[in-house]
């Protein structure tokens, strides 16, 4: 069984349809890229998955581990497996970063009928991971993304996927704002967390993010629909020659 | 601190209000209705010296006068009380107690559902205990060792008797019984409450806390705290409230007064959390409250932390005089308002003496159909040179159909003072909401942690015990807030 | 509030019965009528003691002892010409009024612009009504003339609208309406000097109304400066049309006792308001600005600075009241007031409120109380500049943050001159 099926996935918008058949299977192990110009519909894809409001499912399904996902409130998905790492990760004044680290982790251990995790434990698991990534020790202890760069929320980010240990994890446009040292730090935070059982999607503009991330599949994204897939060359190739050619093909 | 696994339990595992019980034991009661024999019938009660009882006569006389006083000026809309149907007085029938052991099972039963276990061997550590229960004390804990300290901790009504000169030298010296409407009913006809002295030099090295139940149906609660800390002696106060779950409203007017002396601190904390009424806004608490601290001392210092989320009705302003050259009043307030609730809360910072300050912290949040208002008054008069005031109100609402009002008074007859004076408004963004979902929170999870967030400034000056308490509070009084 | 009898404990004061016989009737029937619902309204309330929440900082005890008398138009004083101390505005023109009646004779004719003396019955009454203000009331109940004026285009010129007060041998109020209706797209900039000149006291007691249609702009810019002994009690009213602007300056210089409140109400998606002001007071003046805005519908904008310096023994009030409506999402509204101290005396009192009943909204408030900073004296002094400069600089530029907001740039210099008029008078006080 694929780890996450996307069936003929139609996505409206109040009238207007963002996305209109999408179709795409990810196994264990696989890095997916799904590139595409501004306004095609990449965020969509990653918000329905992940279950935000305001977007409208008229037709096609999405499973992981076979499982219905549209069933599913937007936590129960994020407790079943799937991570959305954020483009704009949001800031929530007073709520320090561990103590939100940690309400995410017992919700989880709490669905997978595990006890709340010991504070010492705790705390010495989050600085085995912040110590991987770089971080520095005392941003723990900062409230949950307020005043962080561009580079130490994409970082906290990872983190937190390093802490949830997702099924599928979606990377919405990680790279933007970074620039080539946080890329390098954050790309292979997220290298480091490639398993057989673990898949990723990368939403990503450039080409640029996936030099360090390197991609089993490329698909190529253009008005609601995949016009192309191929393998890593195909990035090359759209990094070359822009995706003028897919947006003819498609109107 | 993580607040979300418990929490999310606790909302399950009770419907709403988890205090709501009613204790089934015997009392006894005074007639319904006001009067100079009901109030002559308290005292009886009480064992009263006269000067007590005239102290009392002449509250009420003045009270009657007025009857056109009752304050109006809140944003608050509730009937007009009948004063004269309810009970002023109600007590567990039960015999003057040897000791703790003797206390009716019953009500020993009843704290410990509310969590403040009153027998020795259960004793909360490090907590000193005062439990009144309608209209008198049940219990002490820790007398013994407090008195070995020289701290004087004991219901009021005792300590009329066995200290007679501090009371009559500070009892309604803070609030005087013409004060305003409420406080002028409860000089009339308090029952019970906790006195508090702390000696010279000493820092009270227990937490001293008043656990206040209203189990009667119809019974107004009146209680008077009276507590004095001496020259350069610390004390940490808590005070804890609750009631049965009932359909009619009942009142609770109750006067706190503190005293800090030269270089003296007091730490006062509540959790009010008495029963808010329900969704529809039938029943619930009207809690109209006189809370004033007076920095009398140099270097003294009053610190009120509030928590605010039960009562139909919350009007309430703990305030500071400070007369002290060099004194502090510190006011940090939560103020919890959902489904019909209403609050009029904030403090009054006066500043008499020179080098002066005062710091308030207030949060809001209003859910529901609830209003929640802050109200506050910092006055720096004319003689209170280089005299400072920090003020930062905030409101958070969720959903569109309640109401966040701020409403501060400010007045500067002081050119070298300083006055600083910030309100914001907020709403708990879907953003936020998503984030902490897609990170596998439910979203009363989220709204608890987002809300939390929002608080931490005032529920970090808490004592640890409460803290926790409260955290929980804040995510179960907004239970059914969002959706 | 108290109980209604307790409210009304009525003070005395001089405008009874016998000055509204004192007041001529205007000969328009449904003026008359309008007047009388006025004073049916005002007679029983009186002047507004300190128990009234709105007035609790602004007590009228002094004002109601002095014997009032309904100012003559030209019968018992004579203002030939307009006071040279105001100072002509550049390409303005003028439009003058003595105790409230217009004066032909001293006004520019106006292009672009309808001027008339007869009441705009669309706007009479709608945006300042008696029953909910007391100075509206005070106003209706004994006002002579209204003074309408509708634009219809986008006027080149300025207005400057001088108002002089002017007793004779007693004290004299009057209570002139203004009524401004800007159409639908159209613009006008309007300046207004309030003054006075010497001998008895004055009440100036001017209500202005105005209405913005669709997409129109107004740029109002009141100076009050009312001789040491005098009084002012102003409100004025303003409703705005969906994506109408309105910029409101309110400077106040001298004046015993002056209150100028503004009410406005967002009525279309996508208005603007901006309201600022700053005061400058000494001796025992009294300046009260009370402002109100109301966001009815979602999606409108508006902001408030207010700064000032007081010395003396005077008295500066603020009182800004915000209110959002249940529906009013995407309200975007602020206010913002700070005083400084300029000795040991005068008294500020300051209450910004907020009423909020939509959760989307972004609004806040400051406010800030405090004396020029030591340090700051201390730099310029360090680079050489003498501390009655440096004070003056500083103040200056602590009014600037209100003043600077005036868009209008020539309005701007000449209102900071006003200013640096008032300080350069204070200094050399304080020289002598």
């Amino acid at each position: 069984m694929a780890l996450l099926e996307i069936k003929n996935l139609h996505v409206s918008v109040g009238n207007r349809e963002i996305l209109k058949g999408i179709s795409l299977t990810l196994d264990g192990g696989e890095v997916h890229a799904i590139m595409g110009p501004n306004g095609t519909g990449k965020s969509t894809l990653s918000n329905v998955i992940a279950g935000r409001d305001g977007y409208d499912v008229t037709q096609g399904e999405v499973l992981l581990d076979g499982r219905d996902v549209f069933a599913m409130e937007a936590d129960e998905r994020a407790r079943a497996g799937i991570f959305l790492a954020f483009q704009y990760p949001v800031e929530i004044p007073g709520v320090s970063t561990s103590s939100f680290l940690k309400t995410a982790l017992n919700a989880k251990r709490r669905a997978e009928g595990k006890p709340e995790i010991d504070a010492m434990e705790f705390l010495k698991l989050v600085k085995s991971r912040t110590k991987a990534l770089g971080m520095a020790d005392d941003m723990i202890k900062r409230a949950l993304n307020v005043g962080f760069s561009g580079g130490e929320k994409k970082r906290a980010e990872v983190l937190q996927m390093s802490l949830l240990e997702p099924r599928v994890a979606i990377l919405d446009e990680t790279d933007s704002g970074l620039d080539i040292d946080a890329l390098k730090v954050v790309s292979d935070g997220v290298n480091a967390l490639r398993r057989a059982d673990r898949a990723f999607l990368v939403i990503t503009h450039y080409q640029r993010l996936l030099d360090y991330i390197v991609p089993d599949h490329v698909h190529v994204l253009v008005n609601g629909r995949i016009a192309a897939s191929g393998g890593k060359e195909l990035a090359l190739e759209l990094e070359a020659e822009g995706y003028a050619k897919y947006q003819g093909a498609a109107a | 601190m993580a607040v979300t696994r418990e929490t999310a339990a606790t909302v399950k595992e009770i419907e709403q209000y988890k205090y709501g019980f009613v204790t089934d034991i015997e009392s006894d009661k005074a007639p319904k209705g006001l009067s100079e024999d009901i109030i002559r019938f308290i005292s009886a009660k009480k064992n009263e010296p006269d000067w007590m009882l005239e102290g009392r006569l002449k509250a009420y006389r003045h009270w009657l006068t007025q009857a056109d006083e009752e304050p109006a000026w809140a944003k608050l809309h509730y009937p007009k009380i009948d004063y004269q149907d309810a009970y002023y007085y109600a007590a567990p029938k039960q015999a003057k107690l040897a000791s703790l052991d003797e206390v009716d099972p019953k009500l020993l039963e009843t704290y410990k559902k509310l969590g403040i276990p009153l027998l020795e061997q259960q004793m909360l550590a490090g907590v000193a205990v005062d439990a009144v229960f309608d209209s008198v004390s049940v219990a002490t804990t820790y007398k013994k060792k407090l008195e070995e300290m020289g701290v004087i901790f004991m219901p009021i009504s005792e300590a009329v008797h066995k200290h007679p000169e501090l009371v009559k030298k500070y009892l309604g010296s803070v609030v005087p019984y013409t004060d305003n409407f409420f406080a002028t009913l409860n000089a009339a006809v308090f029952t019970d409450g906790s006195f508090v002295y702390i000696p010279k030099g000493l820092r009270c090295p227990m937490e001293l806390s008043t656990y206040f139940r209203i189990n009667e149906k119809n019974t107004g609660q009146f209680e008077r705290t009276l507590i004095i800390a001496d020259e350069g002696s610390y004390v940490s106060y808590l005070e804890g409230c609750t009631a049965p779950q009932r359909d009619e409203n009942q009142l609770h007017a109750a006067v706190v007064e503190l005293v800090a002396l030269d270089d003296a601190e007091i730490k006062y904390s509540t959790v009010q959390n008495w029963y808010p009424g329900d969704a529809q806004g039938k029943g619930g608490i009207y809690n109209f409250v006189t809370k004033r601290a007076a920095c009398r001392g140099r270097n003294s210092k009053v610190m009120w932390t509030q928590v605010e989320t039960g009562s139909a009705i919350t009007w309430k302003y703990p305030s500071c005089i400070l007369q002290g050259d060099n004194s502090t009043g510190e006011f940090y307030s939560v103020a919890i308002t959902n489904n019909r609730q209403q609050a009029d809360t904030g403090t009054k910072m006066i500043h008499l003496g020179r080098n002066t300050k005062s710091k308030i912290i207030s949060k809001g949040i209003s859910a529901g159909h609830a209003d929640n208002t802050y109200r506050g008054l910092v006055r720096i008069g004319a003689k209170a040179d280089n005299a400072r005031n920090y003020t930062q109100c905030d409101s958070l609402l969720i959903g569109s159909t309640c109401g966040a009002h701020t409403v501060p008074y400010i007045e500067t007859k002081n050119p070298t003072a300083h006055t600083e004076h910030e309100a914001t408004t907020s709403k708990i963004s879907e953003d936020q909401l998503f984030y902490c979902m897609q990170r596998g929170m439910t979203q009363e999870e989220a709204v608890s942690l987002i809300v939390n967030g929002f608080c931490k400034e005032v529920l970090q000056t808490l004592p640890m015990e409460f803290a926790v308490e409260a955290q929980k509070l804040v995510g179960i009084s907004l239970e059914g807030s969002v959706g | 509030m108290k109980p209604a009898q307790r409210i009304s404990g009525l003070m005395e004061h001089p405008f009874g019965a016998d000055y509204a016989r004192g007041t001529p009737a205007p000969a328009d029937r449904a003026l008359a009528a309008f007047r009388e619902q006025a004073r049916a309204v005002f007679e029983p309330q009186g002047l507004p003691g300190p128990r009234n929440e709105s007035w609790r900082f602004t007590p009228l005890r002094t004002l109601a002892k002095v014997p009032f008398i309904p100012a003559a138009a030209a019968d018992d004083v004579d203002v030939a010409a307009v006071p040279p101390q105001i100072a002509e505005l550049p390409g303005a023109a003028r439009i003058v009024l003595v105790n409230g009646i217009l004066r032909a004779d001293l006004s520019d004719t106006l292009d672009g612009v309808e001027l008339s003396t007869t009441a705009d019955r669309a706007l009479l009454g709608h945006l300042a009504s008696a029953a909910s203000a007391p100075l509206a009331a005070l106003n209706a109940s004994f006002m002579s003339q209204t003074l309408s004026l509708r634009v219809s285009t986008r006027a080149a010129k300025t207005i400057h609208l001088i108002s002089i007060a002017a007793a004779g041998s007693q004290p004299a109020a009057f209570h002139p309406r203004l009524l401004i209706s800007v159409n639908k797209g159209a613009s006008l900039t309007l300046v207004e000097t309030h003054c006075g000149l010497p001998g008895q006291p004055t009440l100036a007691n001017p209500v202005t109304e105005i209405d913005l249609a669709e997409g129109a702009s107004l740029k109002r810019y009141v100076q009050v400066t009312e001789q040491p002994d005098s009084f002012h009690l102003a409100a004025t009213g303003i409703a705005l049309a969906a994506r109408s602007r309105f910029e409101g300056f309110h400077m106040g210089l001298g004046g015993a006792l002056v209150r100028q409140e503004v009410n406005a109400v967002m009525r279309g998606t996508g208005a603007a308001l901006e309201l600022n002001g700053a005061y400058a007071l000494d001796g025992h003046s009294h300046h009260d600005f009370t402002t109100s805005i109301d966001h009815h519908v979602p999606g409108c904008a508006s902001n408030q600075v207010f700064k000032g310096v007081v010395d003396g023994g005077s008295h500066g009030v603020y009182q800004g009241r915000i209110h959002v409506a249940r529906d009013a999402q995407k309200t975007d509204a602020r206010q913002l007031h700070k005083a400084l101290f300029l000795g040991r005396g005068p008294q500020i009192d300051c209450k910004p409120e907020l009423e909020i009943y939509a959760d989307d909204v972004q609004c806040a408030h400051g406010a800030a109380t405090g004396e020029i900073d030591a340090n700051h004296l201390f730099y310029l002094a360090a680079r050489g500049i003498d501390p009655a400069t440096a004070r003056m600089l500083l103040v200056e530029a602590f009014l600037a943050d209100a003043t600077g907001r005036i868009t209008d740039e020539n309005l701007r210099a000449a209102f900071t001159r006003d200013i640096q008029g008032w300080l350069s008078r204070r200094s050399l006080k304080a020289a002598a």
